[in-house]
């Protein structure tokens, strides 16, 4: 896997491009695919987890307005990364390694290879690039479904929805948006890298397909959880300024 | 290559009467015991079920705890009450987060392992075959690979809840290390009672069984060749994901909506 990664960021360096096509084909495949089930899963989640749970804390303490501020941690450092991830792996990663798969069962690859196509730079490279790029876009998406989940909330609470928006506003900081950005990137690469990696290397005729997503995802979902971890730990402990409530 | 933006809510339309009616057929036949009739391949899928899945789930369940730990102990530490941590690690684990990690790894690992598995032997012929020697199909390969969730899954979710609450005492209390360990346990413990388990328990099972359901039915009706296969597993996938939140939010609505159940206030 870690080979494939090298090959692959070098071949998306080095001339020549001939994958802008299929980038661009992919890219509107992922926004196609993904957008209604991260929409209704932001939402689901903005509302039921940081939303109730929260705000139910909060009304004890009287302080429901603060909602907006909880939401700064919740929806944007933490909960719409990890629901854009999900939804990219289970939807997208697993679109990919089912459909890498299928050409490699089919034996399609190695045509591609007898060809003197590089299956590296005209397939996986355009994943790899249009993957990063749509989590990355995704993330912003659902950090706005996510909080519209949190007004739908604080609504349910019969709370205005003026302080949620300026306790919302204060508490965000720049740092937190461009580390939650790049933190899907980099989610977005992980995903990209394991799906195609299985599918490429799918085997055993009719179980092996399906075999492969189901190992893929897996595999994606341990890798992310891990690597939200360790990047969270880093952001917190050399950023503390962000963690400070306004 | 999806030609249209409606693509995925069309196909959920035209399925979602389908899974309803296979839903219920594979219920049926648990509740009316003759599920029970093939108690040994519950059995062998309940062990299937412990050794190919038990450790994945634990180890998402103990990585998500190190999350909800840190971030418990920051958010704590900026209200200016980082004693506090166990009151938002208890409610962030055992409310929220266990059962979403538990949703996402039995869809991720069970769900698309029961459509690759079922769906090869459909394309194999395999399930027609059983038809042929006079077995229900349905019975034999869906029923009692739910019969087994539910015998195994109950235990296996409340160690998933154990692995993740040591995870957050090891996040705020040896890494970041601002509160004693009998000080976290104080308000850990205090912030949550046994209904609360339960609840969450509940979550979590609603959350397996639709997994399981959605997982047989693209698999007993998957078609057109391995690749076949590899579509209908990533469509349960899509399916699974989605549900996952969606039983999420309702669970939180239903239990703990309008009542927190907290120790303090009044």
């Amino acid at each position: 896997m870690m080979i494939l990664t090298g090959k692959t960021l070098l071949s998306a360096m080095r001339p020549p491009y001939p994958y802008g096509t299929e980038f661009v084909q992919q890219f509107l495949f992922m926004l196609r695919l993904c957008w209604l089930p991260l929409l209704i899963s932001t939402v689901a989640f903005g509302y039921g987890a940081p939303g109730l749970q929260a705000g139910n804390a909060l009304i004890i303490f009287g302080a429901v307005d603060r909602l907006g501020g909880f939401f700064v941690l919740a929806s944007i450092r933490e909960f719409a990364p990890f629901v854009t991830a999900i939804i990219l792996a289970g939807v997208g990663g697993t679109a990919i390694t089912a459909d890498l798969g299928a050409r490699k069962i089919r034996e399609e690859l190695d045509a591609l290879q007898v060809l003197g196509v590089d299956p590296i730079k005209n397939l996986v490279v355009p994943r790899f690039l249009a993957l990063m790029i749509v989590t990355g876009l995704f993330n912003i998406f659902a950090m706005i479904f996510g909080i519209f989940g949190g007004v739908l909330a604080t609504l349910t609470f019969d709370a205005p929805l003026g302080p949620f928006f300026a306790t919302l506003l204060t508490n965000a900081t720049t740092t937190d948006l461009w580390g939650s950005v790049l933190k899907t990137t980099l989610f977005g690469a992980i995903i990209a890298i394991v799906s195609c990696y299985k599918g490429m290397t799918a085997s055993g005729g009719a179980e092996g397909v399906g075999k492969a997503v189901n190992q893929g995802v897996v595999v994606e979902f341990l890798g992310i959880f891990a690597f939200n971890y360790v990047f969270t730990q880093t952001l917190l402990a050399t950023h503390p300024e962000i963690s400070v409530i306004k | 290559m999806g030609s249209s933006w409606l693509d995925v809510p069309r196909d959920w339309m035209a399925s979602l009467g389908d899974i309803a009616k296979f839903s219920w057929r594979v219920v049926a036949e648990v509740f009316d015991g003759r599920a029970l009739r093939f108690f040994g391949e519950t059995l062998r899928q309940a062990g299937i079920l412990i050794l190919g899945s038990a450790v994945v789930i634990w180890g998402m369940a103990f990585i998500l705890g190190l999350t909800c730990g840190i971030e418990a102990a920051y958010f704590n530490r900026a209200l200016g009450a980082p004693a506090y941590a166990g009151f938002f690690g208890a409610w962030c684990e055992l409310r929220e987060v266990l059962p979403y990690a538990f949703g996402y790894m039995m869809s991720a690992k069970v769900g698309t392992g029961l459509v690759a598995e079922i769906g090869a032997m459909r394309i194999s012929d395999e399930i027609d075959a059983l038809e042929v020697m006079g077995i229900s199909s349905l019975t034999f390969l869906c029923s009692t690979r739910l019969l087994a969730a539910w015998m195994v899954l109950p235990f296996m979710y409340i160690a998933a809840v154990g692995a993740g609450f040591f995870a957050s005492y090891l996040a705020v209390v040896e890494q970041i290390g601002e509160v004693s360990s009998g000080g976290y346990f104080l308000i850990f413990w205090m912030f949550q009672n046994p209904p609360d388990l339960l609840y969450s328990t509940i979550k979590g099972m609603a959350m397996a069984t639709v997994i399981v359901l959605v997982g047989c039915y693209y698999g007993y009706t998957a078609g057109g060749g391995p690749v076949g296969v590899g579509t209908a597993t990533a469509k349960s996938m899509v399916l699974n994901t989605v549900l996952v939140h969606v039983v999420g939010m309702l669970g939180t609505q239903v239990f703990w909506g309008t009542n927190p159940r907290a120790p303090i206030g009044g």
